[in-house]
């Protein structure tokens, strides 16, 4: 791309761009926006392609036969007894624990006529919050996938749970006698007091066995920092709401950390802004690969993930120099000398002190151990500790170990360990690769898997065992100063066992009943004397407001200074160094069979269904290698061959991998989705590591990136000065710019609109919907992106045809890069429909498919759109999506279960878009009507609005002047996308603000 | 040389027009009778598993439709009832019945009953029970006197053509809230009056060209 910079240096002011391609100004990038779709994308040519979305779809159904010509038989299925409250149609609400690792969120379940359909966040919940991030709302579409495990087997027959039953019991009897030598049990992290408890009654009845916990995205730098630091084992917390300054160290605490979705709210709640009067947190950022943490940031810093350390020490030096007593001793004192940007340090550095008490240091999970423990003594000089950073121990967890995990492997090797469980994890893709845990669970006697799908470690143990989802399941989670208990919401669609269950079987030798073993828990954590009142409140509300965690103290400074003398601060060594990093689509690979993930644009990269080597122009550039080229990453005689993705705002000489893709045995969406990089990731290297080789391979492959796709497009777009009007459709300022020119976000549209095309009409319904969508709030996390997907049965498609440009989505997440090619600013901005009064759409239906509500919204009647595609011509915002083929046609029965039955599933040939939720509108209006009351601001919820962990969206009635949807539009941030078109858009943006440090040069 | 074509066949074209015309008028009508839903439909009256009489229930013993109907005021769907509430009676009332074998053998092994569905919208058409009873719109609308029914039949096309009859002139429909369930309830004096009246009072504006009202 050698025009990029002479395109930027061209034109003057803030430039944004979509794009490497966009910016270099390519032919391919003026084609894909001039053309509504890429080339070929309305012809069906390649077979195959088909054929592959086919088996993707899964091809089971039975044909409906052609019985008649007349309506076909219909049956209707009542109970024999009717549940008390159940009224069919009307879908209820329950509360329960989602858990993710030593994580867990509330969540309130639809539940509709028995199935679960929506996941939502449980307001009472400490971490959720009534909100909910991408992983939460796709739980529903891992429960009902057709490729989990179904029956018990052994050694790949048939088996039942009475035969493993039974099986175990003879070994129970063994180990009894030997007091459990050489039986281990290889779990999950967790959190939950009943697991907890067995896990303890384990250890009593097997004094010589041993429990590992492992995953492989981990809080363990964390912990063991925290160990050292403070004597215990414990995790910490921010209180992001009261903190205004805040310094992330390769944290990308909005979106991938623990506690992300309570930090993303918490953190904007210092940094709303309703006027010009208003205040708002700053936030620096130093990381290697772009986050959407870093796109946030007001300052950021490129930063190589193993120069975060002695940036944290060259902090702490600064800190001192500025008169903050750090008192870390000598350990950090060769880092006074270092190359880091002195006056970016001392501006922070005196943020950092001028908030004391008010601000946050923190670093991320993938970090060392002993950065954590010193930016845990830079925190307690800054007196943060029990303001904005709690040290908290949790007595009913069991975390992470990787050495734990060593010690295992080591000892099956050695043919010391006769019996494995593995209870949930998947150790033969997840482990370290030197650990070679497939070649010595080979050598254990006895091995049982416990597993929702017959992934690469069902592959090489005897039993194979079913799992439950937890929403099929019993069971509970603390941690955040709360207990909660998972409730079931249906029964297990399979034969299927929880863990809780199955760890009970381990412990008592014979089967006990998930509820039986909660409820008997929570006897203990509940009053004894009206425990069935207690009981059932917990139930209802999801949480139990009490726990047995402890706020830790610091032992400061001297254990502090001891070690981090033990433990030094190296910067590493090497070019290239690699960095693994957990996807934000399929974590770390359990929702690799997930379809709404794996097409789930990633917030900064935008690709689908792949996982790249992701890297800056100048590392690739060194590389000889240009966007989807293949690398190849070598360690110890394993290789990973993956493409190369051109990343903007990557630390020259990191090369970021994500994890979690790549699977072998893990359902028809996932095997041979993406490349498994495990196999470079060793113990010494987790995180990132430098003795991973790189080199240049011949070929390349092909990514589906999604960021040219529906550009809105005005006046071909690509032949006029892009960058110019680029800072109309996203419109920002800085806090300061904002104070002096409040209305700058009106300032910036074109002064007169253009005249009406159509007759002006006067809409006269009762309520005028709209919705607001405050840019400075939004994170990018794409949560409502696939919120709606759920609720709105919106379907997957498979990566050819996202290359194809034909996504889905009713509301994409655009993400514009603005200034440096290399280390750019990040603004991302969801586009659904924006229910234009006088919307271009319509006015070219040739079938009034597409109308006009009194109310507002931009209808549209599915039956009677004969799909010409005019009105995704001629919609300026480009958010109509049209459906090429009859995508859920395939759908297997089972996923079925996860539509939502008030949305209706749309067929070949239909144009489809954002409807503002319609049918939650509907029964909104029903209802308050059944009950004689007029509907309230608030009754009626999108489900975008719903998820959304910021609040950035709000939804309700204009007309209303009291609604929040009115009073958030009066502010002054308010602006049209496209205003000057006059087409009167019932979506409108909230502007957004950075507030850099003035000290700092001003960002152009 | 003598003509090769009498001379009618200069008729031809004009026969062979009219003819077509005449033919493709009467395919377009044989599909507009035969093929639309008041030829389909109406009058579909298929065999229940249980030949349960409406007119006996609701019709002579007088049973409230929304006895059995027990969602109709608060849900989309009135809801087919539960064997439960056959049992209820029948545990007493006719124990030793031959055709209610069938409801005794449902309670008795938890197997639910499967009813045959006579009225039924299209997957893409959203109806709800509860939003037309609060308007005062009768069961007896839409569902015809049940209470003379010895097998209940369609007596109206449900077509969106006769959904928008009524939508679009609703007055006739509207009924005080006590008479919902009355199956011979007719509009009487003054019901132009008490439709103004009630359409003010509940604000009733049933969707016409709002879309979305029904198709969602």
């Amino acid at each position: 791309m050698p025009s990029i910079k002479e395109n930027t240096e061209l034109t003057p002011g803030k430039t944004y761009w979509r794009s490497l391609d966009q910016l270099a100004d390519t032919p391919e990038f003026r084609e894909m926006v001039q053309r509504e779709f890429p080339e070929g994308a309305s012809e069906l040519n390649n077979p195959v392609s088909r054929r592959k979305f086919l088996s993707i779809m899964g091809a089971s159904m039975a044909l409906a036969g052609l019985t008649s010509c007349r309506r076909p038989v219909e049956k209707i299925i009542p109970h024999v007894i009717k549940p008390e409250d159940v009224t069919p149609g009307v879908p209820k609400y329950y509360a329960s624990t989602m858990p993710f690792g030593n994580e867990s969120f509330g969540v309130v379940v639809e539940n509709h006529d028995g199935r679960p359909t929506k996941i939502e966040g449980n307001e009472k919940h400490a971490l959720s919050a009534g909100r909910s991030n991408t992983w939460m709302q796709a739980e529903m579409l891992n429960m009902y996938d057709p490729d989990r495990v179904q029956i018990p087997r052994k050694s790949g027959t048939i088996s039942n749970w009475q035969a493993f039953e039974s099986a175990w019991k003879q070994q129970y009897d063994k180990y009894l006698e030997t007091e459990g030598e050489g039986l281990a049990i290889l779990s999950e992290p967790f959190s939950s007091p009943s697991l907890r408890r067995l896990k303890d009654e384990f250890q009593k009845t097997f004094p010589r066995a041993r429990w590992v916990s492992y995953a492989p995205v981990s809080d363990e730098n964390i912990t063991r920092a925290v160990e050292a630091a403070t004597g215990t084992t414990g995790t910490i917390e921010y209180a992001f709401d009261k903190a205004d300054v805040v310094l992330a160290l390769d944290a990308d605490f909005l979106l991938m950390e623990t506690g992300s979705i309570k930090y993303s709210r918490d953190f904007m709640a210092r940094r709303r802004v309703s006027s010009e009067k208003d205040s708002m947190n700053r936030l620096y950022v130093a990381e290697a690969a772009m986050s959407i943490t870093g796109g946030m940031a007001d300052h950021r810093m490129r930063l190589r993930a193993g120069d975060i350390g002695p940036f944290a020490a060259a902090l702490a030096n600064e800190l001192e120099s500025q008169g903050l007593d750090v008192n870390i001793g000598s350990a950090v004192a060769p880092w006074k000398d270092h190359s880091f940007d002195r006056k970016w340090l001392q501006a922070v550095a005196a943020d950092l002190i001028k908030h004391k008490g008010r601000s946050i240091v923190l670093a991320g999970r993938s970090q060392p151990s002993n950065v954590h423990v010193l930016v845990a003594a830079i925190n307690e000089a800054l007196r943060n500790r029990d303001r904005t950073v709690i040290y908290r121990n949790n007595p009913d967890s069991s975390l992470s170990s990787v050495d734990d995990l060593k010690d295992l492997t080591d000892d099956m090797d050695a043919g010391e360990i006769t019996g494995l469980i593995i209870l949930g994890n998947n150790p033969v893709y997840q482990a370290p690769s030197d650990l070679n845990f497939e070649q010595v669970l080979s050598q254990v006697a006895f091995t049982a898997h416990l597993g929702s799908h017959a992934d690469e470690t069902a592959q090489a143990v005897q039993w194979l065992l079913p799992q439950s989802h937890f929403l099929e399941s019993w069971g509970d989670v603390s941690g955040n100063g709360s207990r909660g208990i998972v409730q079931p919401l249906i029964a297990p669609l399979f034969n299927s066992r929880s863990a809780l269950e199955m760890a009970a079987l381990i412990v008592h030798g014979k089967a006990s009943s998930g509820h039986d073993l909660v409820r008997e828990t929570w006897a203990g954590i509940l009053p004894e004397t009206g425990f069935e009142k207690a009981w059932r409140k917990t139930l209802h509300d999801g949480v139990h407001t009490n726990s047995d965690e402890e706020l830790l103290k610091l032992r400061y400074p001297e254990s502090i200074q001891t070690y981090l003398e033990n433990n030094r601060i190296f910067a590493n060594s090497g070019v290239h160094e690699i960095i693994f990093k957990a996807s934000a689509s399929t974590y770390d690979g359990r929702y690799a069979n997930n379809g709404w993930m794996q097409e789930l644009p990633d917030s900064i990269t935008k690709l689908t269904w792949d996982n790249a080597a992701l890297m800056s122009r100048e590392t690739a550039a060194g590389l000889g290698v240009k966007n989807q080229d293949l690398i190849e990453l070598s360690l110890d005689n394993r290789n990973v061959r993956l493409p190369v993705w051109i990343q903007p705002g990557m630390a020259d000489g990191s090369i970021a991998l994500e994890i979690g893709y790549g699977r072998k045995h893990a359902g028809r969406i996932a095997n041979g989705t993406g490349v498994d990089v495990n196999p470079v990731r060793q113990r010494d290297g987790m995180d990132f590591s430098t003795r991973i080789s790189v080199r240049k391979l011949s070929g390349s492959y092909a990514l589906a990136c999604v960021q040219d796709h529906h550009g809105a497009d005005e006046e071909l777009l690509a032949q006029h000065a892009i960058q110019d009007r680029l800072p109309e459709l996203v419109r920002e300022a800085t806090l300061a710019e904002y104070r002096e020119h409040p209305e700058f976000a009106m300032g910036l549209a074109e002064e007169e609109s253009l005249e009406n095309m159509w007759q002006d009409v006067e809409l006269e319904g009762k309520h005028q919907w709209g919705m607001s969508i405050d840019l400075n709030a939004c994170t990018g996390c794409s949560s409502c992106t696939i919120a709606c997907q759920s609720e709105n049965n919106i379907p997957v498609i498979g990566k050819e045809e996202v290359m194809n440009g034909r996504e889905m989505h009713w509301l994409r997440m655009d993400r514009y890069y603005s200034g440096d090619v290399d280390d750019p600013e990040v603004v991302v901005q969801p586009v659904g429909c924006q229910h234009c009064e006088m919307a271009p759409c319509e006015q070219v239906c040739p079938v009034a498919a597409t109308t006009h509500s009194e109310e507002g919204l931009n209808q549209m009647a599915y039956n009677r759109c004969v799909g010409t595609r005019y009105c995704a011509n001629n919609c300026p915002y480009k958010v109509r999506r049209f459906n090429y083929f009859n995508f859920t046609k395939d759908l297997p029965e089972i996923v079925q279960m996860a539509q939502n039955p008030d949305v209706t599933v749309r067929f070949r040939g239909v144009m489809e878009k954002c409807t503002y939720c319609v049918q939650r509108i509907e029964v909104g209006r029903i209802t308050a009507k059944n009950e004689g009351r007029e509907l309230a601001d608030g009754d009626v919820v999108s489900a975008c609005q719903q998820a959304c962990p910021t609040d950035a969206i709000v939804f309700g009635d204009l007309k209303d002047p009291e609604s929040r949807v009115s009073r958030v539009k009066e502010q002054n941030r308010d602006y049209a996308m496209l205003g000057e078109l006059n087409l009167r858009p019932r979506t409108s943006y909230l502007a957004k603000l950075r507030n850099p440090n003035p000290a700092l040069e001003q960002h152009t | 040389m003598a003509q090769l074509f009498p001379k009618w066949t200069n008729q031809l074209p004009l026969l062979a027009a009219v003819g077509a015309t005449v033919v493709l008028v009467g395919i377009i009508g044989l599909f507009w009778y035969y093929g639309s839903p008041n030829y389909t439909d109406v009058g579909y009256r298929p065999v229940q598993p249980v030949p349960y009489s409406h007119k006996l229930h609701a019709g002579d013993l007088g049973v409230d439709c929304r006895y059995c109907h027990t969602g109709v005021e608060t849900g989309p769907v009135a809801g087919v009832p539960p064997t439960k509430t056959c049992m209820n009676c029948h545990a007493m009332i006719k124990t030793d019945s031959e055709v209610l074998q069938p409801v005794f053998t449902s309670y008795n092994e938890n197997r639910p009953l499967e009813w045959i569905r006579v009225h039924k919208s299209p997957d893409y058409v959203y109806f709800d029970h509860s939003a037309h009873l609060t308007a005062g719109v009768g069961c007896e609308s839409c569902h015809g006197n049940v209470a003379e029914m010895e097998v209940v039949e369609l007596r109206e096309s449900l077509s969106m053509g006769w959904c928008l009859d009524c939508h679009r002139n609703p007055d006739d429909h509207l009924r005080p809230g006590s008479e919902l369930t009355n199956m011979w309830w007719t509009p009487g004096e003054g019901q132009e009056q008490f439709a103004a009246q009630l359409k003010l009072e509940k604000d009733i504006k049933p969707p016409i060209e709002d879309c979305s009202g029904c198709h969602r």
